[in-house]
């Protein structure tokens, strides 16, 4: 049906007002409060123009920060979606209860980032956790928990993420994948295609836009990890697996320094910014 | 060959599933003894160390009540924002609607931190730090993109001919939403309403800087408890997470059917942009 002027602004005004008054105001307010020396907790407020930023920038930590949380996107979105995609290929075709196998995958996904942390801090330790428990099994040492291995922490919380989110890049990729007409796949088997190019030329193209969409998400929550982590490591040992959510959250309530905090908030979301235009780019000229 | 996949499907789930599994039997106080060679279990099973999660934190069934009103109130507000905006963004014929939904996809990957921090201050403004009200509309507010994208997807897949039917029957604007296009998109909007309850349920970051500890989640209570280094032994932190984890775990199961309608990006989406 035709919409008028009127009723788009009658559709829209509730998210508008919900969206706008709990997202873009306190972002927008964050955002000028990050040129000033703006606190809570302060008076008298005073114009610093990019000086907070320069500070925040120079912070030997927030650099390992961004470093941390460069290698922990780069590493965990492309093996979630791997992985995603090669358990919804297993899954696209029709078996007995298969929205059972569908459901029951969900459910690491279901264990919530903070919950996912408490637990794998004792799956990894030695006397309660699975790991050495399998290690003892297969008759070797136990071996001290990675969490707390400056080499071996940053990784150990890519695994965790990428255990969590794996099953939910399959949810988003099943339907895309079985939407896929049965003729194509009979096409490329005719053809005596072999598996790996009828997932290259069948099965990708068709789900190409929605890997995008879905990567989007997941760079976006892998740029703010936060939750697992705080749980786990705290960032540490030293600043192995500080990432720079925590370190805005940690200036911001823990240190006090409010200028810091909002300001290295603002450069995740500006972040995240350069993902998303790359994204509407991408989008936008498959969709041509 | 179908076979083959089964058990394919059958391991892989099973590797996933295996720390939960785990986790499970830590709960009801099966636990691995590591003196023995190679380790083995111990302990007749037990329900004791549920009983004991509300020793170790007194509040906590009232934190699991907080959680599952604010979420259940957070799904519902959500959809409810997302669907009339999504029948707008889906039929609309401005130019840019396809960068605008786009956008909100965008919005809906923005990592809770980059506002978090100035939302807070703004929420103890305005007298909604600590209160139930405050985290609920928060937690709706930080879904509603996401919302809006699967839902503009399932609206732009349908026909518009039931529209245009009811427009010649005189019907209005709202009772077209409520009467025709609603009825055609339900499984959407209950697998929606889902995942949405899901993602209210296990978030962190909002109720935790939005609250000083009289409102408190299940998320905010698990940091609270380790962030003060209190030591909880093993099998009741791990009552506590399975005890947290059921309610989703039962929602998924009674709804498994219709979260195959949860779908980021509807099939039509091509032709119709």
């Amino acid at each position: 049906m035709r919409l008028t002027h009127r009723d788009h602004i009658l559709l829209f005004a509730p998210l508008a007002i919900l969206i706008g008054g709990w997202l873009i105001i306190p972002a927008l307010v964050g955002l000028s409060a990050t040129l000033t020396t703006y606190s809570p907790l302060t008076t008298a407020v005073a114009f610093v123009g990019w000086q907070n930023y320069s500070d925040v920038l120079h912070d030997p930590q927030f650099g390992e920060a961004v470093r941390n949380v460069a290698i922990f996107a780069l590493v965990a979105v492309p093996l979630e979606l791997g992985l995603g995609f090669a358990i919804a290929y297993l899954l696209r075709r029709p078996i007995r209860g298969r929205s059972w196998w569908r459901g029951l995958l969900l459910l690491p996904w279901l264990v919530s980032p903070i919950a996912a942390g408490v637990m794998w801090h004792y799956l990894f330790s030695g006397a309660t956790g699975i790991v050495s428990f399998v290690l003892g099994w297969l008759g070797l040492p136990e071996a001290a928990s990675p969490i707390g291995d400056v080499r071996l922490a940053l990784a150990a919380t890519i695994a965790i993420e990428v255990w969590r989110m794996a099953p939910f890049v399959t949810f988003l990729l099943l339907p895309g994948l079985v939407a896929i007409p049965e003729e194509r796949w009979e096409q490329a088997t005719l053809a005596g295609t072999s598996w790996f190019w009828r997932i290259v030329n069948v099965a990708l193209p068709e789900v190409a836009p929605l890997m995008l969409s879905v990567g989007m998400l997941l760079t976006g929550l892998s740029l703010g990890a936060f939750d697992t982590i705080l749980i786990l490591t705290g960032g540490g040992p030293g600043t192995a697996t500080l990432t720079p959510a925590l370190y805005s959250y940690d200036r911001a309530f823990v240190t006090n320094d409010w200028p810091s905090g909002a300001t290295s908030a603002w450069l995740i979301a500006g972040g995240v910014a350069l993902v998303g235009a790359a994204y509407i780019r991408l989008s936008g000229r498959r969709s041509g | 060959m179908r076979a083959a996949r089964t058990i394919a499907i059958a391991a892989v789930t099973g590797a996933f599933l295996l720390p939960l599994a785990w986790t499970g039997l830590a709960a009801i106080g099966v636990l691995p003894d590591d003196s023995m060679r190679p380790p083995s279990w111990t302990g007749p099973p037990t329900l004791d160390h549920i009983a004991d999660i509300g020793v170790a934190e007194p509040t906590f069934w009232q934190e699991l009540a907080t959680s599952t009103l604010a979420a259940i109130l957070a799904a519902c507000l959500t959809v409810a924002v997302a669907f009339p905006a999504a029948f707008a963004l889906a039929r609309s014929r401005y130019r840019g609607r396809r960068t605008v939904t786009q956008g909100f996809l965008v919005l809906a990957s923005l990592p809770v931190m980059a506002y978090a921090i100035p939302l807070a201050d703004l929420s103890r403004r305005v007298h909604l730090i600590d209160t139930f009200a405050g985290i609920t509309l928060a937690e709706a507010a930080v879904t509603a993109p996401l919302a809006v994208f699967v839902l503009h997807g399932a609206v732009g897949q349908l026909p518009t001919e039931w529209e245009e039917v009811a427009v010649i029957d005189g019907a209005g604007l709202f009772r077209i939403l409520g009467r025709v296009v609603l009825p055609l998109i339900a499984p959407t909007v209950a697998a929606t309403l889902v995942v949405m309850f899901v993602l209210d349920w296990n978030m962190l970051l909002v109720p935790l800087v939005l609250t000083s500890g009289e409102v408190k989640t299940v998320p905010v209570a698990l940091s609270d408890f380790f962030t003060f280094e209190r030591e909880l032994d093993w099998p009741t932190a791990a009552a506590a997470l399975m005890v947290s984890l059921a309610p989703l775990a039962m929602l998924v199961g009674v709804f498994h059917r219709v979260l195959e309608s949860f779908a980021l990006q509807g099939r039509g989406d091509r032709d119709i942009g």
